[in-house]
């Protein structure tokens, strides 16, 4: 068989990563450069600040991922870069970078949507899985329902309204006074708690469509905190993180297997940062061996941004002859 | 030594090929529909194929490292290190003040290229040229036009300013273009303000001094180190959460 060895870079949002990728199921590298202690002081991502150390760390990434790979350039097949969703001065450094390459070595171009990476964070150790197949991406960046009946596209059948589910963690994180990223604070907390000790809302829960909305949620979290205090209250802050998590992964359950029926499908992907919380991961598995669904995550490594996913998806792409012109341009939504 | 100069630091889209001190092509686009971030590699590849030369004769890069827009000099700079990165060929950065006064280099005073920078400032710097060697009179800063200007009439010589930067300034001083002020000499030609050609020839000439950069560490000059912060202070909306 034929190797094709593809090199993927993504630079959306605060972290600079390459990775090589052999016939899009053998990671031979994954390098990540994270900014997030330099945006810790801030509570949050500094586009300015966030463009400019991509500047400062994409080439020595990618010359890391080639060494640590021990390969060159020539070994190449192809660059699979993100154009979008991110941040436009991020975008811009690997996009730029990764089309000139591959305009150089006459390789071509696999422009991969970030939303799209987060999916194939799953295969690089096992087979796709047959199509048609649900993804659901939820991260601090995303919270999209996405459906691939054919590999190489998809359709987003929802989406968030306002914040996505992982930047609400980090926000009630905040409001209780803990350092961003938060989310995995209130996991752990979670754990000590119980969930059903508050009844939060579950917006949109029973809407027509496949869209999600977290903001009355984080007020009714936000709310309840500041009653208590006015009544004196003494808050078990576990308590609240249980409940309030539970009501986040009712939602995505519910919608999740609501699509599940509704397409007909018999497989559910998981992907992004979100995907690594535990709870999770067993609210979904619950509820699929329920409907007898097979149901994805990748490992835990893979489901905050990199490149390996990136390069997988290249390679499925590629595979498919679906390649993009030098002229592809960024996009931020 | 073939050369490639890349210069995006300004609006206009600008790529050079020279040659031993010969400019080979000097590629420019004006008012485009689309961004310097998609033309960039049309641009280049038509270059190629308008001047019979292959991408791998090219011996070396050189590019405009500003100070100018971020976003271009990004574009610039990326596309830059991915071509010499795959080519395994030298790169120069080239500051856009030295580059715009090299265009210039004949005028017979000091040259004061002038570049717009944000809140109503300018990047600017003074040279001398004498017999094509130059000299710095004084290194780029950033400041608004009315303490430039009190500060290039204390020159007794010729001054002459031009650059992007000049056609606000022409607008509020109420000066015919090649007009001046005492000793300050005006020169507006907005295509001048883009010098990839410029850019090339002082990247021939420090090659072979081995002046080359380091190719993973050059930056955009950004002048105001702190501009991300100051942005942040005023603007907290900036800040995005993941
Ligand atoms: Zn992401």
């Amino acid at each position: 068989m034929k190797e094709t060895i593809i090199l993927g870079i993504e630079t959306s949002c605060d972290e600079t990563s390459a990775a090589i990728v052999k016939n899009g199921r053998y990671l031979l590298s994954n390098v990540i450069a994270s900014q997030t202690e330099i945006h810790q002081k801030y509570g949050g991502v500094v586009p300015e600040i966030a463009s400019r150390k991509h500047m400062e760390f994409i080439m020595i990434i990618c010359q890391e991922a080639l060494d640590k790979a021990r390969l060159t350039l020539h070994d190449i097949d192809g660059i699979a870069v993100v154009p979008g969703p991110g941040l436009k001065g991020s975008l811009l450094v690997g996009l730029s970078f990764a089309k000139a390459v591959a305009f150089a070595l006459e390789k071509p171009l696999i422009g991969v949507n970030h939303i799209e990476g987060h999916v194939y964070a799953n295969f690089l150790d096992k087979e796709l899985p047959e199509t048609p197949f649900l993804s659901l991406v939820v991260s601090g960046g995303h919270t999209s329902l996405l459906l691939i009946r054919e590999i190489g596209k998809l359709e987003v059948i929802g989406q968030t309204r306002d914040d996505a589910a992982g930047e609400i963690f980090d926000k009630i994180a905040k409001y209780l006074g803990f350092n961003y990223p938060g989310g995995p604070i209130i996991e752990e907390l979670a754990k000590k708690g119980r969930n059903d000790a508050i009844y939060f809302p579950r917006p949109l829960l029973n809407s027509d469509d496949f869209d999600f909305s977290f903001s009355g949620l984080k007020t009714a979290v936000i709310y309840f905190m500041m009653e208590e205090k006015a009544k004196d209250n003494p808050v078990n802050v576990s308590n609240v993180c249980a409940s309030f998590q539970k009501a986040i992964i009712d939602i995505l359950v519910y919608k999740t297997f609501k699509a599940t029926r509704m397409f007909k499908v018999k497989t559910v992907v998981i992907g992004g940062g979100v995907a690594a919380n535990e709870s999770l991961r067993k609210e979904f598995l619950k509820e699929a061996q329920k409907k007898k669904i097979t149901i994805y995550y990748p490992p835990k490594k893979l489901c905050t941004d990199n490149a390996a996913m990136i390069a997988c998806a290249g390679f499925y792409k590629l595979e498919r002859g679906i390649i993009d012109s030098y002229n592809l341009e960024v996009f931020t939504k | 030594m073939l050369v490639l100069g890349i210069d995006t630091a300004t609006k206009v889209l600008n790529l050079a090929i020279v040659n031993n001190s010969e400019v080979i092509i000097d590629y420019k686009v004006n008012r485009m529909e689309k961004t310097h971030s998609t033309l960039i590699l049309s641009a280049l590849n038509n270059m190629l194929n308008l001047s019979g030369i292959k991408l791998k004769e090219i011996e070396g890069i050189a590019v405009s490292i500003g100070p100018g827009s971020f976003t271009g000099l990004r574009i610039g700079l990326s596309t830059a290190k991915g071509l010499a990165f795959a080519l395994s060929i030298p790169l120069i950065g080239v500051s856009s003040l030295e580059s715009s006064a090299f265009s210039w280099l004949s005028l017979p005073g000091i040259l004061c290229p002038i570049i717009k920078a944000r809140r109503g400032e300018y990047y600017f710097a003074l040279y001398e040229y004498k017999n094509k060697d130059s000299s710095i009179v004084k290194d780029y800063q950033c400041a608004k036009w009315v303490e430039i200007k009190q500060e290039l009439l204390e020159y007794r010589d010729h001054i002459y300013i031009f650059g992007d930067g000049i056609e606000d300034i022409i607008k509020d001083e109420k000066i015919e273009n090649y007009g001046h002020i005492a000793n300050i000499y005006f020169i507006n030609n907005s295509l001048n303000t883009a010098n990839a050609v410029s850019v090339a020839l002082l990247g021939e000439e420090r090659i072979p001094k081995k002046e080359c950069d380091d190719i993973y560490k050059l930056l955009p000059l950004y002048i105001s180190k702190s501009a991300a912060e100051v942005l942040i202070e005023k603007d907290p909306v900036l800040i995005i959460k993941k």
